[in-house]
């Protein structure tokens, strides 16, 4: 698989240090990085590799408002453990009767905060359902990947399946109970496709262990069941 | 408590040289007092660390006022960052230029039209020896790198290096150096191969 391939990562990583990885690509880079330690050591290897061609550069010191911007933004006086040289020493009793209480909403604010996008990330952490892949074929068709309660799929086109003129590749939900199939939506032919999936659909991939794609006219099925021959059936990878 | 700071607060010079093991271990220290939000600690990390990463953020974005406030951007993102840099064990140095690095890489890749159209150039950090073999003061980083940096062509070490030093994109490279495209992708991977490879021995 192409995306395991430890030599691709790695010059993957060294172009995205050097910063010759761009647009589009960067940005999934980067996203890949903060989501897999693996990759993201590889980074940080060549961070340390290279470091020192620009630490060849001549200091330079900045104007003197840069300082006072970073301290508004990270709002400096108020935190802890701050010993402000140049703010005036008069005690303001009235302030510092409110501080405690301040610092606690603040720390309820983080807290709440922090609960919620951890949720909200694990909500979105994608994690891989299926290969869909010809097994005679070098490379695999589509990498299809779910949030945790499948709301959401993500499609990754790999090269495997070649685009066919006026027609269309459609996903569907095999139902374990063998009922009838359900679309899950077309395939992208090429690059990457996001998609929320409607409570049926999503219900539907629950009660299925496996997944296929069939062959249909552009657009999709217009009978809403697969009419084309079906190129592909994939187990869906069991998540804990 | 010492209200005084010590002198190496004052800006100017850095104290201990960079990536030494002492200033390693301060700057460990320092990043990890931001992290439990010390913001005393990030004003001294600021000293040690700003005239660095605003050298390496003007010579990519050539322009100062531009490089600044970016600069204020980085030192926000490192103040919130400070807790991830625990888990990964690594070079302080090489992690607060790589956040500067890349905040100027996206800035100049946002930027680009405006930038180009700007005739003055202000007067740019040098290298301390421009395209030269003196790598001293560039700490633990440079010393396998410049043994390394000598076996690639010279090509590749010039891609490599305006790359790096001036964020240049594959097609900045191919006009600076009249290359097609393909050839300076190719010089660019190679030489990295090779880098990594002799790193490695």
């Amino acid at each position: 698989m192409k995306h395991d391939d430890p030599k691709l990562i790695d010059a993957l990583a060294a172009e995205f240090v050097l910063g010759t990885l761009g647009g589009r690509a960067r940005r999934r880079f980067e996203r890949w990085r903060s989501r897999e330690w693996h990759v993201e050591r590889r980074v940080q290897a060549w961070e340390e590799r290279l470091a020192g061609l620009a630490l060849r550069l001549t200091p330079m010191r900045p104007s003197p408002h840069v300082w006072a911007n970073i301290e508004k933004r990270i709002g400096a006086t108020a935190g802890p453990g701050t010993r402000s040289t140049r703010s005036a020493p008069a005690a303001q009793p009235r302030t510092s009767m409110w501080r405690p209480l301040a610092l606690a909403a603040v720390i309820v604010v983080v807290l709440v905060g922090g609960y919620v996008a951890w949720n909200v990330t694990q909500r979105l952490q994608l994690h891989t359902e299926a290969m869909i892949a010809d097994a005679k074929a070098p490379t695999p068709a589509w990498r299809v990947e779910a949030n945790r309660d499948v709301s959401r799929l993500r499609l990754v086109a790999l090269g495997g399946a070649a685009p066919q003129a006026g027609k269309s590749f459609e996903l569907w939900a095999l139902p374990d109970n063998g009922g009838a199939p359900v679309s899950l939506g077309l395939m992208p032919d090429t690059g990457r496709l996001d998609r929320d999936l409607t409570e049926a659909q999503r219900l539907a991939l629950r009660g299925a262990s496996k997944i296929a794609v069939s062959l249909e006219p552009q657009g999709g099925s217009k009978t809403g069941l697969p009419t084309g021959p079906v190129l592909f059936v994939a187990d869906r990878i069991k998540s804990a | 408590m010492a209200p005084k700071a010590p002198s190496s607060a004052a800006g100017q010079s850095v104290g201990t040289s960079p990536e030494s093991e002492a200033d390693d271990a301060e700057l460990t220290r320092l990043i990890a007092a931001c992290a439990a939000r010390n913001s005393q600690a990030l004003r001294q990390l600021y000293d040690r660390t700003a005239p660095q990463l605003l050298a390496c953020m003007v010579r990519i974005l050539k322009r100062r006022a531009l490089a600044e406030e970016a600069l204020q951007d980085v030192f926000v993102s490192i103040w919130q960052r400070a807790a991830q840099f625990e888990s990964r064990r690594g070079r302080p140095r090489a992690w607060l230029m790589s956040i500067a690095r890349y905040r100027a890489i996206d800035v100049l890749r946002a930027e680009r039209a405006e930038l180009y159209r700007e005739a003055e150039v202000e007067q740019l950090p040098q290298l301390v020896t421009e395209g030269g073999s003196d790598w001293s003061g560039a700490g633990r980083s440079a010393a396998a790198l410049s043994r390394c940096f000598e076996l690639l062509t010279a090509d590749q070490r010039r891609g490599i290096e305006l790359a790096f030093v001036e964020g240049a994109s594959h097609a900045d490279i191919a006009r600076a150096t009249r290359q097609p495209l393909g050839t300076v992708k190719s010089w660019i991977r190679r030489g990295l191969a090779s880098l990594r490879q002799c790193l490695e021995r």
